[in-house]
């Protein structure tokens, strides 16, 4: 017995392939993206003590910790997203949403199927916008850091936004259809 | 988005800064620059400009500088190449070539100078899509911190904030360099995270880094281009032509003004700061001549990165320094 | 229209969004891109702003404490240092009117020196203090209210995420903030507790199904009592995060920035020497770190993208100027600040609050004379009754959703923390009266 057993997110929310492919694809995927994102925080806090116990005992401080901090801390978001999406964890002011729900069920289906819609629209957007500057820095091996310091490429965190965005649009465009299926089968 | 007013055409120009108005690279923009192109476009009466400002942050942070200008997100902004390391690292040749000269106004008669005339500065600015207008500089860097340096064996097992490319100089010293920012440095102080700083006198008096490392020596690492006013290259190049000669002139008074500006403030900044309780020391010649000769070859990676053009740029800086009197401690433009 | 009437539309048009349950990420995305599309009359400069703020909004390394903080509070609660701080609170206050609501204060604010966010102390407390609480008479909404209203004193007491991020907004000491947060957050502590004794006293059928029972539990004198042993046993780990988090700051071990790396890895082997902790468990916590920090992250980058947008419509000089010609004191100042805040967090989250807010009223503040450190307790505590006001409520939402109890509704526990916001006002009002409270020990 723990004092938080709210801790079971799990991966309920990828489907049987049998039952739904799409679904279940897509679920996976997400589900492996955001155990990425999972692992890079835990690689996040290991990171931090190592420099903290390497500048006060060794007068060895990692180089970089900040930077990439910053980098691996964005990364996190956009390799997460799509499960979060796809798990309804994205937070918002639901208490219309919940009287209606009393009143209406369909009405919900139709109105959450819309936001679905909004969500896909944006990480669509965030890809259209990101994708020329992932091309170029790749083109022109852009990196982090400083010469002879130490430097990072800035291409994967630059992919990641864009695959994490294209996951979550994906991800919100499932959740819409996923309302309108409901939609359809309500009385 | 130019509409007509009587006779007098208005353009409007949106201007801003990842900084505030008062910090030491936004202050000339503000009152230098805008109201210096008010003045000479006054007095033809052809054209007004209506300024649109975003300073202090309030449309990009520090690390999107370039892309702001570049991008169009502002039409004239404050470029901090020094945070451009990948994009624009010939900018950066005094970062990597320390000990040069303490003279900031001299830096910013030669990168005003090179940013137009040499075709490898100018066409770096031109590639990221940007008219470099005015030259933007710190003063010298010193050690600000909790203990004087009297000799290069007070720096062993010291650890002294000095972030980016700063590390390098200590490289050699004995002292450990640990990340931060201006903002980060007093609170690393008093607690212990760090012993110290490399600082200089105008960027470090508003933080009052003072109170908690109350020595400071005077070292004399030298004072750096850290970037440009510049404009949008293709907003300029839309500019009616009395309009760019504005800018170009308006951009002269603001290279002054800001030379100016810092080295008052730096004045200030000492004797303020001297009133509060900071005492000043100096690091002896020959240990100052231990600490240069001990560096190693820290413009070679930057060379390795930048190739041809970082020759000529370094080669080019360096004539240019030594044509305006300056003896640098170390002749990092050796054998090119 | 002017651009200033543009941006007053969106925000309009943000609020309606939120009000109807977008998910407020998307209509942050949604309402500032078209903004900045119309304003601008340019479509581009809208894909290029959000690739800025997509990619380098949040790059900072402030922001990557964020999930290490989650972690820390995931990592405490699942060792039961939670559970062992309200017992051993239980016990010792057994014998006071409103005991159990007063030992969940009490535990919350010793839980509110290592953890840094307020949703990880309502979630331990949920688990702990509510059903103990039930049990012995009171209310379940009360209850609720109670573990909501105390997992405030979170973001007060030092470590905290929102003053790290005022700190940083402002560009003041972090560690300075800290300092200034302590004696509010004690007072905070002090008023919730004679809040608690004087409603019970006074209405107890606001506090107490059973009046007599809790009566006679409280008067019961055959009770085993804890052995001091045993207490000082379940006290022992959160001294010991205490010491590591607040210690290692102040010696200079680490930065507050690294607290909460730090912190976490304490929290980690406390979970680990007490054996709370298999693979899958650690798994799953880390997991539960991602999905909640997620959340938080995703709509900073968006409030960072909005508030862009609003600077492009010209609303921070916009509203410095009328500010200016208001001719505002200081304290004018503060109160209307406090009273903007407060309208904002019945609906926005508090990071973005304090991305609208600070960076437009800080400088004004510094420019009027006031503390920044007196001005940031002010503002945090303004924002902190927004986790507890409706409609957007994000304590009270975790509540609702950690008791997952059909019995007691969201309406229910936002009615619970009613004397709470009372409390909090009087103290938000003492701090901009009285500098000192804040800036006594700077
Ligand atoms: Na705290
Ligand atoms: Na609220």
């Amino acid at each position: 017995m723990t004092d938080d057993t709210n801790a079971e997110t799990d991966d309920a929310f990828v489907p049987a392939f049998s039952e739904a492919p799409i679904g279940a694809t897509l679920g996976s995927l997400a589900a492996i993206m955001s155990s990425v994102g999972t692992l890079a925080i835990g690689a996040l806090m290991v990171l931090i003590v190592a420099d903290v116990l390497g500048r006060n005992f060794f007068n060895a401080p990692i180089t970089g910790v900040a930077e990439i901090a910053g980098r691996a801390v964005v990364a996190i978001v956009f390799l997460q997203v799509a499960a979060a999406i796809l798990q309804k964890r994205l937070t918002r002011a639901d208490f219309l949403i919940r009287r209606l729900h009393r009143v209406s069920p369909k009405g919900v289906c139709l109105i959450e199927a819309l936001f679905s819609i909004a969500g896909m629209i944006v990480f669509a957007l965030i890809v259209w916008a990101s994708w020329p500057k992932l091309a170029s820095a790749w083109a022109t091996s852009e990196f982090f850091g400083v010469q002879g310091v130490f430097t990072i490429p800035t291409w994967p965190f630059r992919g990641i936004t864009v695959l994490g965005s294209a996951a979550a649009a994906l991800a919100a465009l499932y959740r819409a259809q996923d309302e309108i299926r409901k939609f359809r089968s309500l009385p | 988005s130019a509409g007509f007013a009587a006779a007098q055409q208005t353009i409007t120009v949106n201007i801003g800064s990842s900084h505030p108005e008062q910090n030491i690279w936004v202050y000339a923009m503000k009152n230098t620059f805008e109201p210096e192109v008010n003045r000479i476009l006054e007095a033809a009466g052809e054209y007004k400009i209506n300024w649109v400002e975003s300073y202090g942050g309030t449309l990009y942070k520090f690390t999107d500088t370039r892309e702001a200008v570049m991008d169009g997100i502002v039409d004239v902004g404050m470029v901090g190449t020094v945070w451009e390391g990948a994009n624009m690292p010939l900018q950066n040749v005094t970062y990597f070539t320390p000990f040069a000269t303490e003279d900031h106004k001299m830096i910013i008669e030669i990168f005003d100078d090179l940013s137009e005339n040499l075709p490898e500065l100018r066409d770096s600015w031109a590639e990221n899509g940007m008219v470099h207008l005015s030259s933007l500089i710190t003063d010298s860097y010193d050690i600000y911190a909790t203990f004087p340096v009297n000799s290069m064996g007070d720096l062993a097992n010291r650890k002294l904030n000095a972030p980016g490319t700063s590390a390098n100089w200590l490289r050699g010293t004995g002292a450990t360099p640990v990340d931060g920012a201006l903002t980060t440095y007093y609170t690393n102080i008093q607690t212990g995270v760090t012993e110290g700083t490399l600082s200089f006198a105008s960027g470090i008096l508003p933080t009052r880094v003072y109170e908690v490392a109350p020595e400071l020596t005077r070292v004399g690492i030298g004072s750096m281009y850290f970037g440009g006013i510049a404009a949008n290259k293709d907003f300029f190049e839309g500019l009616p032509e009395p309009v760019q000669k504005a800018f170009r002139e308006a951009a002269k008074a603001t290279s002054k003004a800001h030379g100016q500006y810092v080295e008052d403030l730096a004045k200030r900044a000492l004797t303020e700061m001297q009133d509060a309780g900071l005492t000043i020391h100096e690091l002896p010649e020959a240990e100052k001549m231990a600490w240069v000769n001990g560096l190693p070859n820290i413009v070679e990676p930057w060379l390795e990165q930048t190739g041809d053009a970082g020759r000529v740029v370094l080669k080019a800086y360096f004539d240019a320094l030594r044509a305006h009197g300056a003896k640098p401690l170390r002749a990092w433009d050796e054998g090119l | 229209m002017t651009t200033l009437s543009i941006g007053l539309l969106l925000v309009g048009a943000l609020i309606l969004l939120v009000l109807l349950g977008m998910q407020i990420a998307y209509a942050l995305f949604l309402v500032a891109f078209a903004g900045i599309w119309i304003i601008r009359h340019n479509i581009d400069l809208a894909f290029r702003m959000l690739e800025l703020t997509a990619y380098s909004g949040i790059a900072d390394y402030l922001f990557a404490t964020i999930p290490l903080f989650v972690l820390m509070g995931l990592l405490v609660s699942v060792s039961n240092v939670g559970r062992d701080t309200f017992e051993v609170a239980e016990e010792l206050l057994r014998r006071v009117v409103c005991g159990l609501g007063v030992a969940t204060v009490a535990a919350n604010t010793i839980f509110a020196a290592v953890t840094g966010v307020s949703i990880a102390s309502a979630a331990v407390f949920t688990r702990v203090a509510v059903p103990e609480m039930k049990r012995h008479g009171y209310r379940s909404a009360f209850s609720a209210g109670t573990v909501a209203g105390s997992s405030v004193l979170g973001m007060l007491i030092p470590p905290s995420l929102l003053l790290i991020i005022y700190g940083v907004l402002a560009e003041v000491s972090i560690g300075g903030m800290f300092i200034a947060g302590i004696v509010p957050g004690l007072l905070l502590a002090g008023g919730f507790v004679a809040m608690l004794i004087s409603v019970t006293l006074l209405f107890p059928g606001f506090v107490m199904t059973d009046p007599e029972a809790a009566k006679k539990r409280r008067l019961d004198r055959d009770f085993e009592t804890m052995p001091v042993g045993r207490m000082i046993a379940k006290l022992v780990p959160i001294i010991l995060l205490v010491i590591l988090v607040l210690g290692g700051l102040y010696s200079g071990f680490f930065t507050p920035t690294e607290a909460g790396g730090v912190g976490a890895f304490g929290a980690l082997l406390v979970a680990l020497s007490r054996r709370s902790l298999d693979r899958h468990n650690l798994w799953q916590v880390m997991k539960q770190t991602g999905v909640i920090s997620v959340s938080i992250l995703l709509l900073l980058i968006a409030a960072s993208y909005y508030s862009r947008m609003l600077s492009i419509a010209g609303l921070p000089n916009a509203i410095a100027g009328l500010v200016n010609q208001s001719g505002l004191g200081p304290m004018g100042f503060m109160v209307l600040c406090a009273s903007l805040i407060l309208l904002m967090g019945m609906i926005l989250d508090s990071t973005s609050i304090l991305l609208i807010m600070v960076p437009i009223a800080a400088p004004i503040a510094q420019g009027m004379g006031i503390d920044l450190s007196q001005f940031g307790i002010a503002i945090v505590i303004a924002v902190e009754i927004g986790l507890l006001t409706p409609p957007f409520g994000i304590s009270v939402f975790t509540v609702h959703n950690t008791l997952n109890d059909p019995a007691v509704s969201v309406e229910q526990i936002f009615a619970g923390t009613l004397p709470f916001i009372a409390v909090m006002l009087c103290v938000l009002l003492l701090v901009i009266l009285i500098p000192g409270i804040a800036t006594v020990f700077l």
